[in-house]
């Protein structure tokens, strides 16, 4: 099956957090070159240069530092923005280290405080005097947006936020549609597409649908891969899923499986997946940036 | 063991801190599961949950779920009070299903009272050691057991983080947590017992983190009556653990594997060598949130609840890593 217009090309950030879900051990081996701000800005453009649209990346104080040198570099024009929040990983280390979630509440509090962001803060104050949820997650959504564009500039283009899969898969658990489709109406009303990346993507669309969620509103970010890695309940529930979505916006991630399959591999079988409005793929080094999004750019267009 | 009647188990969860909220989340998922109440200590945790749980019991103290006619109950409280938890839910009759997260109390003769007092009241108990249900690690247990590397010589293991490298001052709750032995090690020691039986601890060392005198690193040997000998290494303060990791390194008369949370290679002295990563266990499970071990772990207890039959690991496999534990403490503090 081949595809009617190219697919939306977008640059992972995986690799600059030091991340490998093929091995601990070997992002480890990479080092501690590749969490350099200033490489990894060369690598995002020179991904660009090669056929890349943008970057979706989650919202941490190593991406933020990216953004700004690629908006000195006079690169963020450019590039089409995706962000994922919060950065799970850094808030649970942050939760050990000061004593669960209440100080880490605590520890989030203090830096929005701190921001100075008079919006975030009233929002904030009005959320945890009423215990409301939906105005803290307000809160929490203007305090990052807010770092983004300090970081990335008024010229950005930030086209979707995108919670972080712990969020996503731990409300689609517990079925709170409301939170859902409040943080759906908020996105759209700040101009932005919202969007929720999910490791359950046929759970996802299934309950979506019964929660009367439009999909042509959103943006969804899930695995899909030839071997399967993190396709949620299995491949074929989320290939089927997929196939019912002709007018979706999903994004695949994680398309070599993290390095378990050849680039050729993985295009192949991305090919056969027509209804996917784009990929994601990290690079780790210069070489791998041009020749993964030359081949990208040739083979998804 | 009597086998339930009902097709939907009433559960609890006591304890809302993320381990709680990710076994509730996963519960939820479940077919056969009414998440039924909630209870936490902390009044701003009740008035959240309240808000975000509609159709669920919020309370503030273990004794007020006596009434709610549970099958089981999850305990995600910090360690410390796992025992006083525990033998609450028994002695009120409040459940006769327990699952404690690891470890399952914070001394050996605590874990031992809790192990006699469920096998008092029956019903299933389990205790959340969910590194046995990583695929890797299953597989390498697989191997094991048909005797891939012939007699098992020695091995090498390590839990590491880099959770509190260059922190000098922890809080009072990460404090609790009970160091780096219960809350990182434990996972370790209880994949070393698993793989290789009952072991002694031969001797150790403890270095301390930060003023609260909690153990940040530990370094110990144990050994087996029948000659095999292992070294453990767990620290929360190595470089580069963005985030927790173990393996074990097992040398046996017919070879050598390597096992971690991502891959097992296994190198045998004829010359074959064979490579698993996760990716080629089929590490899909009907609900992925955390990683895929913790939905099988509360998929093995549930289903051991419903059938009346036994969980693994069991509050009596698991008494035996705080009874490790307690022996390191031991031998440490005689180096002192």
């Amino acid at each position: 099956m081949s595809n009617e217009r190219k697919k939306l090309l977008l640059v992972g950030d995986n690799p600059f957090h030091g991340i490998s879900h093929l091995s601990q051990e070997r992002a480890r081996v990479r080092g501690d070159a590749i969490t350099h701000a200033e490489y990894d800005a060369e690598l995002v453009m020179t991904s660009v240069e090669n056929g890349a649209d943008g970057f979706m990346f989650s919202v941490s104080e190593t991406t933020l530092s990216i953004l700004k040198i690629i908006r000195e570099m006079e690169g963020i024009k450019s590039l089409r923005l995706y962000a994922l929040v919060p950065y799970a990983y850094e808030y649970v280390r942050l939760a050990t280290q000061v004593g669960g979630i209440l100080g880490l509440a605590k520890k989030i509090a203090k830096q929005i405080a701190v921001s100075g962001n008079i919006r975030a803060i009233a929002m904030g104050f009005k959320g945890v005097i009423r215990t409301d949820p939906i105005a803290l997650m307000k809160t929490y959504l203007i305090y990052e947006i807010s770092r983004i564009k300090s970081s990335a500039g008024k010229q950005a283009n930030l086209e979707s936020v995108l919670l972080h899969e712990i969020i996503t898969d731990m409300a689609l658990a517990l079925n709170l549609d409301w939170l859902f489709k409040s943080y759906v109406d908020f996105m759209l009303k700040l101009g932005m597409k919202p969007g929720f990346e999910t490791r359950n993507f046929s759970h996802l669309v299934k309950k979506f649908r019964e929660w009367n969620i439009n999909f042509n509103k959103i943006t969804i970010a899930a695995p899909f891969n030839k071997v399967g890695f993190q396709m949620n309940s299995s491949k074929t529930e989320c290939e089927r899923a997929l196939a019912n979505l002709p007018e979706s916006h999903v994004i695949a991630i994680s398309i070599l499986a993290a390095g378990y399959l050849r680039p050729s591999e993985a295009i192949n079988y991305i090919r056969t997946l027509s209804e996917l409005k784009g990929v994601v793929a990290g690079v780790s080094k210069e070489h791998h940036a041009r020749e993964t999004f030359k081949l990208l750019e040739k083979n998804l267009a | 063991m009597k086998i339930l009647r009902r097709v939907t188990l009433r559960v609890a969860v006591t304890g809302l801190g993320k381990m709680g909220l990710l076994h509730a989340s996963i519960l939820n998922t479940l077919s056969n599961i009414e998440l039924t109440a909630l209870c936490d200590k902390s009044a701003l945790i009740r008035k959240f949950c309240k808000k975000i749980f509609n159709r669920v019991q919020v309370v503030d103290d273990v004794e007020k779920l006596s009434d709610l006619d549970l099958d089981a109950v999850y305990i995600t409280t910090p360690i410390l009070s796992h025992f006083l938890v525990t033998k609450t839910i028994y002695s009120k009759g409040i459940a006769r299903n327990v699952f404690v997260e690891k470890t399952l109390a914070s001394s050996y003769g605590e874990a031992k009272e809790l192990f006699g007092l469920a096998k008092n009241f029956g019903g299933s108990n389990m205790v959340g050691y969910m590194k046995r249900f990583a695929a890797t690690f299953r597989k390498a247990k697989d191997l094991l057991n048909q005797e891939t590397l012939g007699d098992v010589i020695s091995f090498d293991a390590y839990a590491y983080s880099s959770d509190f490298l260059g922190i000098k001052k922890i809080s009072r709750t990460s404090a609790s947590r009970g160091g780096v032995l219960r809350d990182l090690g434990a996972h370790v020691i209880d994949l070393a017992l698993w793989f290789f039986g009952d072991l002694e601890v031969d001797s150790a060392k403890l270095e301390p983190l930060g003023e609260r005198g909690s153990e940040g690193s530990a370094y110990f040997s144990v050994k087996k009556s029948d000659g095999l000998e292992g070294r453990l290494n767990i620290s929360w303060c190595m470089k580069n653990y963005r985030m927790p990791e173990f393996g074990l390194v097992i040398r046996g008369s017919e070879g050598i594997m390597r096992v971690n949370d991502d891959k097992v290679e296994l190198k045998l002295n004829d010359g074959k060598s064979s490579r698993w990563y996760r990716h080629d266990l089929n590490d899909n499970v009907g609900f992925l949130l955390g990683t895929p071990e913790y939905f099988r772990e509360d998929e093995c207890f549930i289903k051991s609840v419903l059938n009346g039959g036994d969980a693994e690991p069991s509050f009596c496999t698991a008494s035996k890593v705080d009874y490790i534990i307690d022996q390191v403490k031991y031998r440490a503090g005689k180096n002192e």
